[in-house]
Formats: structure tokens, sequence, C-alpha cells
């Protein structure tokens, strides 16, 4: 594995196309009764490693059909990549991948265009772009580090005049303001919890019917995604009297070049029922906001969680964050059209954590 | 009279890669063909999975480097197939 991640290396100087030396995953490692873990395979010739790829084994609710075991599809990397020889191992890869479990999904990818995207398109998942949130709470910074925004000269300029005579940050602090449809609620506690326990539980079996289909999020569930001792993840209950009615975790983003030296916090997963989800997402971003970070950002599926981030003053991004389903996985989401809107997946979702978000 | 399997492959390859039938020989691969890469590999093998009628395994998806690997491979199956 280590001379396959130096090819590729070599290749390509991405950093990012490394697959785990060890056998055993670090995160969420196969253990006996649990409910969500990875598997690793590699392709070999001979004694070299050709390509390899990750499941992560979880369950998922499906409305009307109960809990069902899936997979997600991820970390897929082929020697193709730096060698036009081994064309053929991407899509060995992605073939054994859905021999293994045909009720496989893939989420990220960034974008349809990418390799991988147009490789399971071609085996028939249906894709779909899942909308990108986001709210700047520094608006000047935001306007002097975006650099997306920046790539061209010109534009990066008149940014710049943006910043320096505040115009920037009253439009964006106008469009922010403007885009909310009512005032938030303020009928509700919310705390910082260390760990995912019974409460949990509760609100996910009565909260579950309103998604058409959701990965498994009760205590058992959670506790392994968000370990106690994951302290870069922050766990925030959301309660109204003595009812818990929600629940968020979010996180500080890694470093990187498209935010300049912006701290960039994630709304990386939540719960609640419809009434509820605007209280939630007000108590992420606060608890974001109070940790220090210029934008905060989030991906969301479910029609009722993008409301309420729009309604609490996020506006709406060009996505590239991408959800595919296996063909068997779209059979049980008939009719799709009407099913999608539904679906509840976040950055959670996939491979996303621990540092991926 | 049919094509021959190479022809057929041949056109097959030429609509894929989107280069003229003249272009390809048993000898193209990956590294002669610049739109032969890993995406267009897999629909290569579910083109041909569905022209020919038959299933190809991993350690036959990784056989096939050059079109005439692809060839031999496919008159291979149609002569083992049960007809």
């Amino acid at each position: 594995m280590v001379e396959f991640n130096r090819r590729l290396q070599a290749g390509t100087n991405d950093p990012n196309l490394v697959f785990p030396k060890s056998a055993v995953p670090r995160w969420l490692p196969p253990q006996s009764g649990s409910p969500v873990w990875n598997d690793f395979f590699v392709a070999v010739e001979g004694s070299a490693v050709r390509g390899a790829y990750a499941i992560k084994h979880e369950r998922l609710f499906i409305r009307g059909k109960g809990i069902v075991n899936i997979a997600c599809y991820h970390h897929s990397l082929a020697e193709g990549i730096v060698d036009r020889s081994y064309a053929s191992v991407g899509a060995l890869l992605a073939r054994d991948a859905l021999a293994r479990q045909p009720l496989l999904y893939a989420l990220g990818m960034g974008g349809f265009d990418s390799p991988i995207a147009r490789m399971i398109k071609a085996l028939g998942f249906s894709l779909t772009l899942l909308p990108f949130y986001f709210r700047v709470v520094h608006p000047t910074k935001f306007l002097r580090e975006m650099q997306a925004l920046r790539a061209q000269r010109w534009r990066a300029v008149l940014l710049d005049l943006a910043a320096i005579t505040g115009t920037g940050w009253l439009g964006i602090k106008a469009a922010q303001y403007f885009g909310r449809k009512h005032r938030g609620a303020t009928d509700f506690v919310a705390e910082e919890v260390n760990e995912f326990s019974t409460w949990t539980d509760h609100l996910w079996d009565q909260t579950k019917s309103f998604v058409t289909m959701a990965a498994v999020r009760d205590s058992e569930t959670l506790r392994l995604l968000y370990p106690p001792d994951q302290n870069t993840l922050t766990r925030i209950r959301v309660s109204r009297g003595n009812q818990v009615i929600g629940w968020a975790v979010v996180g500080e983003r890694r470093k990187d070049e498209k935010f300049g030296t912006m701290r960039v916090g994630s709304v990386i997963d939540c719960w609640a029922s419809p009434e509820n989800a605007g209280a939630v997402v007000q108590a992420a971003a606060k608890a974001l906001e109070k940790r220090g970070v210029d934008l905060i950002v989030s991906n969301q599926a479910h029609e009722m969680w993008c409301r309420s981030f729009e309604q609490n003053g996020f506006l709406k991004g060009p996505s590239n964050f991408v959800l595919a389903l296996s063909k068997k996985l779209t059979e049980l989401l008939q009719p799709l059209q009407e099913t999608r809107p539904s679906l509840h997946v976040t950055r959670a979702d996939g491979d996303g954590l621990p540092n991926n978000f | 009279m049919t094509s021959s399997i190479f022809d057929q492959i041949r056109t097959l390859a030429s609509d894929l890669f989107a280069i003229p039938p003249s272009q390809i020989d048993n000898a193209s691969s990956p590294e002669t063909i610049e739109s032969w890469d890993s995406v267009q590999h897999l629909n290569l093998v579910l083109a041909l999975e569905e022209k020919f009628h038959l299933q190809l395994m991993p350690e036959e998806i990784e056989q096939m480097k050059t079109i005439g690997d692809v060839v031999k491979l496919v008159e291979g199956k149609l002569q083992t197939a049960p007809s």
C-alpha cells in the first residue's frame, strides 16, 4: 500500500490521493455487533496493489420499508489515475463494491463531471446535487479571503473595494437579513453535551417518519459517529421545557485554500421534527459564531432543512456535492421524484467524518 | 454476411471513444487512445455485455488491455456460451 500511495503521489501531487496503510480502518473499524463500520478492499496484481476502496456499512431507515442494511462506497483509488494501462481497475473496483452490496450509495465526489461520478452513473446510479448553504459571519474577511470569488483580478479589486467602503458588509448583511422569513424562535434552550445517550432514541423514534430516507440516528449509532473523545466536534442538544426537540453536530473545517485564511464552521449533522428544525439551525449557527468562525456552511437534502436554513439567514450557493444511489437502492425509494425532497442526507453521511466535513 | 467480432468491437469502440474506426486496430489500448480512460473502460465493458449478451468477470475485465485482448476475450466467451 505504501508503494501504491507513493506512485499516486508521484503522478498527481495530490495529497488527498492516499489510501490508509493499515488494513484495519482507524475510523469505524469492524467490531462485533456494531451497526456502522468500514471495510477496506484492495485490487492486487502479484504482490502490487493496483487499486483500493472502502465501504461503510450502515443501517438506513426507509419510510414504509423499515430498516435496511446498505453501504457507502468511498475512497476509491486506482492505478489508472497515473498509469493508463491500468484503466480497467476503476471499473473493477466499482463493480466489485456493487457485487458485495447492491444497496450502495456514494456522496460528495466533487461534482457530476468527476471520474468517479461518471463511472457510477454508467453503472446506473441516480445522481443528484445536495444544496449548499452558507452564512457569512464576518463579511469583510469573507470579501478579502473567499478565493473562489476572487479568481479574476477585476473581481478581486471590486471585492477589496466593497470591503474597504463597507458596501460589501452592508450588502451581505442585508441579503442575509432580508432572506429571513420570520424572527427566529426564542423559546428553546441549547446546551453542549458530551455524548448522545438515550434521549436521542426517543426523538429518533418519534420523528423518523418525517423523512423518506435517513441513515439511522439512534444513540448507538451516534455514539460511534461522534464519540465523546472526539473533541473537535460540538454536540448540541436543543430542548423546550423538559422535552428534547432536536440536536446538531457542528465543527470547524480544516483549512482549505478556496476559503483563504477564513475560519469555516460546518453544521455537519442535525435532527428534529419539521416545526423544530429552525430552532436547531439557530442553535447550531450560534455555537459556531461563539467559536469565532468567519463563515458557516452546510449541505442539506431534506426540503424542510433547506427551508429552515434559508429562514435563518443562510444563502444558497453553488453545490458540487453529489448524492448517488445505486439502481437497487433507487428501486426502494420509488417514485424518486416524490421521495427525493424528503431524503435526509448531510455532510455527516458518506465518508465525511471525522475530518472531511 | 455478418461482420466479424473485430469489426463489431471496432465500431463499438469507435462510437465510445469518438475516433474513426480506421484509427483502431488490435494493438489499440488506453495508452494509444486518449479518450480511453477508466470511465470509458467501464462503458466499454457495459457495452460489450449488452451487445454480445454476456457477463464479464472481474479477472476478464482486468485482461482487457488492448482491443486485440477484447476481441479474443469476446470470441472465447461466445464460443463457450450455451447456444
